[in-house]
């Protein structure tokens, strides 16, 4: 058993600023473009001094120390690493945003499954580029991280939740549920029942309100897995297989956005045996 | 009790009536195959012979999400937000449903007083609706399909209409004060009742009386149902959150920006998720997936002193409900063994 280590910071009021930094790795740059233009922007901009949010401001630092640090994206590039390591150095709490950073993104489906030389001859063949590459992983793959907001691209409640709970000098609390329950809480009918549509609600982490869903589309599951191994991959693979899906849809389908997550192969593995 | 009967042809008026005595809510068709309890905009839209909802009743004084309080940290105060006390009128609750009200009742108002449940509650008008049970259904075993409380008017199908029961003051006067709606019932509508009652007892898959249940369950806690079913949960609350009875919350504090204040939530939670077991210091009292899904066995068997009847109402959501297609009753079944009454 491990005691939640909770990163702080001290609560500011009328006394201080808190610096906060938005740094971007290797993504869309949407989670940025919510954070820009979160409904209290201005109000934020007021409470907090901003010594990096390339989408806000040219006038951006990567090496300014900070209270808290926002980073998108996933590890992709050796200089994202070094970015990484270097807003690390300089922060007092690191908050990985969105999918990417959380738990790699789109850009990591094939983990597991093509390393990084095949993919890099299948996109640029014999050329050159000017970074040298790196299979793109989440950031906790390389630096501690102390908080987690998913979604692609996160809400804007849970970002001003994020913020608001750090100025007060607390924490947020960790959603440890999945998108199905708060599908439940929405009202909807449910769409896996109804119409065997292949959704990722049952193993993706809530915090969304069942966006997709609500909109009658099956979960793509974009938030990535439920921690603490909370994401049962295997009863879902069965519960997809008794509808009649292949093995492969499925793994594939839950890859997406969740090939970093530990117990993924092995949950599927208990459904369909071993890989051969 | 009253008896008096609601021609079939008087129903619509009658819905327009308690449309304008508040804000009333009922069962529609939400999908395909799902129903729930919605605000009736046009009274054509009520089902009347619907299954179950999709949400149980329990949401309209206990909501998923509400704010408790707001807190002013400068002044260091709290200002509670207890509801309006508007009138809202339920229609169509089936007889398990008015159990499970009257179980959420024991909790919230007998137990420990909850304001904010018991101020809506009392604004509250229930109107009961029979039904046919489905192969879902266990209310029978349960003590559960038939209510003699808890209901201000019950509605039992007729051919050519309903005889309504008068539960409460609140449903006499409804009666009172619009008799232009209503009927004295004949001997053909007893008859008629007396049919409808015995087909209904007819139609359930399992017969007899599960009062024994929790012993049965407490007796066998380490039956290899528990492993091999927790095995397929998928751990997303569905079941606690579809029940009538589940009543566990969350409440969640949320800091304005400038740390001037702020609002205290509550919100449904479930027994089925990690946090739920999780105490101060990181211990987890219902660390695994079993020990969630045993919990639920073991709490909707338990017996409420008040309805003399188990928390479970045997209202069939959580496996209707169930995305991974576990079946509460046949599992019950399996442990309790020759003569459950399968």
């Amino acid at each position: 058993m491990t005691l939640p280590d909770h990163e702080i910071i001290e609560e500011c009021r009328d006394v201080c600023r808190a610096t906060v930094g938005v740094y971007v790795l290797t993504s869309c740059y949407g989670c940025q473009l919510v954070m820009a233009t979160v409904e209290k922007i201005m109000e934020v901009a007021n409470l907090v001094d901003f010594k990096c949010f390339y989408m806000v401001s040219s006038k951006s630092s990567l090496h300014e120390p900070v209270d808290i640090a926002f980073v998108e994206g996933s590890v992709s590039t050796e200089k994202d690493l070094e970015e990484l390591k270097e807003v690390r150095k300089n922060a007092k709490v690191v908050v990985a945003i969105g999918a990417c950073a959380v738990n790699g993104g789109v850009q990591s489906w094939s983990e597991g499954d093509l390393n990084y030389d095949e993919l890099y001859a299948s996109v640029y063949g014999d050329s050159k580029i000017k970074y040298k590459g790196l299979q793109a992983a989440p950031i906790d793959s390389y630096v501690k991280v102390d908080y987690f907001l998913p979604g692609c691209p996160p809400e804007e409640d849970e970002i001003m939740y994020f913020l608001s709970t750090f100025l007060f000098g607390s924490y947020p609390e960790e959603i440890d549920y999945p998108v199905c329950a708060e599908c439940r809480l929405e009202g909807n009918p449910c769409i896996l029942i109804e119409r065997d549509a292949p959704c990722l609600g049952p193993v993706t982490v809530a915090g969304c309100k069942a966006r997709c869903p609500s909109f009658n589309v099956p979960c793509i599951g974009c938030r990535g897995p439920v921690p603490h191994d909370n994401s049962w991959f295997d009863s879902l693979a069965l519960t997809f297989k008794n509808k009649g899906y292949s093995k492969d849809y499925i793994r594939e389908r839950m890859k997406i956005f969740c090939s970093f997550d530990k117990n993924l192969e092995e949950r599927l593995e208990k459904v369909f045996g071993r890989k051969k | 009790m009253r008896y008096v009967k609601l021609p079939k042809e008087k129903v619509c008026e009658f819905l327009e009536r308690l449309k304008s005595m508040g804000t009333l809510y009922g069962p529609k068709k939400i999908s395909e195959k799902f129903y729930d309890f919605r605000e009736i905009g046009d009274v054509k839209e009520v089902e009347f012979e619907y299954n179950r909802t999709i949400t149980p009743p329990r949401k309209f004084f206990f909501p998923e999400r509400e704010t408790v309080f707001t807190f002013d940290t400068a002044n260091v105060e709290i200002h509670e937000t207890l509801p309006t006390g508007n009138r809202i009128i339920i229609f169509g609750v089936h007889a398990c449903d008015i159990v499970g009200l009257r179980i959420m009742d024991s909790r919230f108002i007998d137990d420990l007083p909850d304001p904010y449940y018991q101020i809506r509650r009392e604004n509250g008008i229930i109107i009961g609706l029979s039904c046919l049970p489905d192969e879902y259904c266990f209310c029978s075993v349960r003590r559960t399909d038939f209510v003699d409380a808890g209901f201000d008017l019950f509605l039992h199908l007729l051919p050519d209409g309903y005889l309504v029961r008068v539960g409460t003051v609140t449903g006499h006067k409804l009666i009172e004060n619009s008799p232009e709606y209503f009927e004295e019932i004949s001997s053909e509508d007893k008859d008629n009742f007396a049919k409808f009652e015995t087909k209904r007892r007819s139609m359930f898959t399992v017969q007899g009386n599960w009062d024994d249940m929790r012993y049965r369950l407490e007796l066998h806690l380490d039956h290899p149902m528990y492993m091999r079913e927790s095995d397929k949960c998928l751990g997303c609350g569905n079941c606690t959150l579809t029940c009538p009875t589940c009543r566990c919350y969350e409440v969640k504090d949320l800091p304005t920006l400038d740390g001037a204040g702020g609002e205290r939530v509550r919100f449904w939670d479930s027994c089925q998720f990690r946090s739920h077991g999780l105490v101060a210091g990181g211990h987890n009292f219902r660390p695994t997936k079993k020990d969630r899904f045993l919990n639920r066995y073991q709490c909707k068997n338990a017996y409420c002193e008040t309805t003399t009847t188990a928390y479970c109402v045997g209202c069939g959501r959580c496996t209707y409900f169930c995305p991974a297609d576990i079946q509460f009753k046949e599992n019950l079944l399996e442990v309790y063994g020759p003569g459950g009454g399968a």
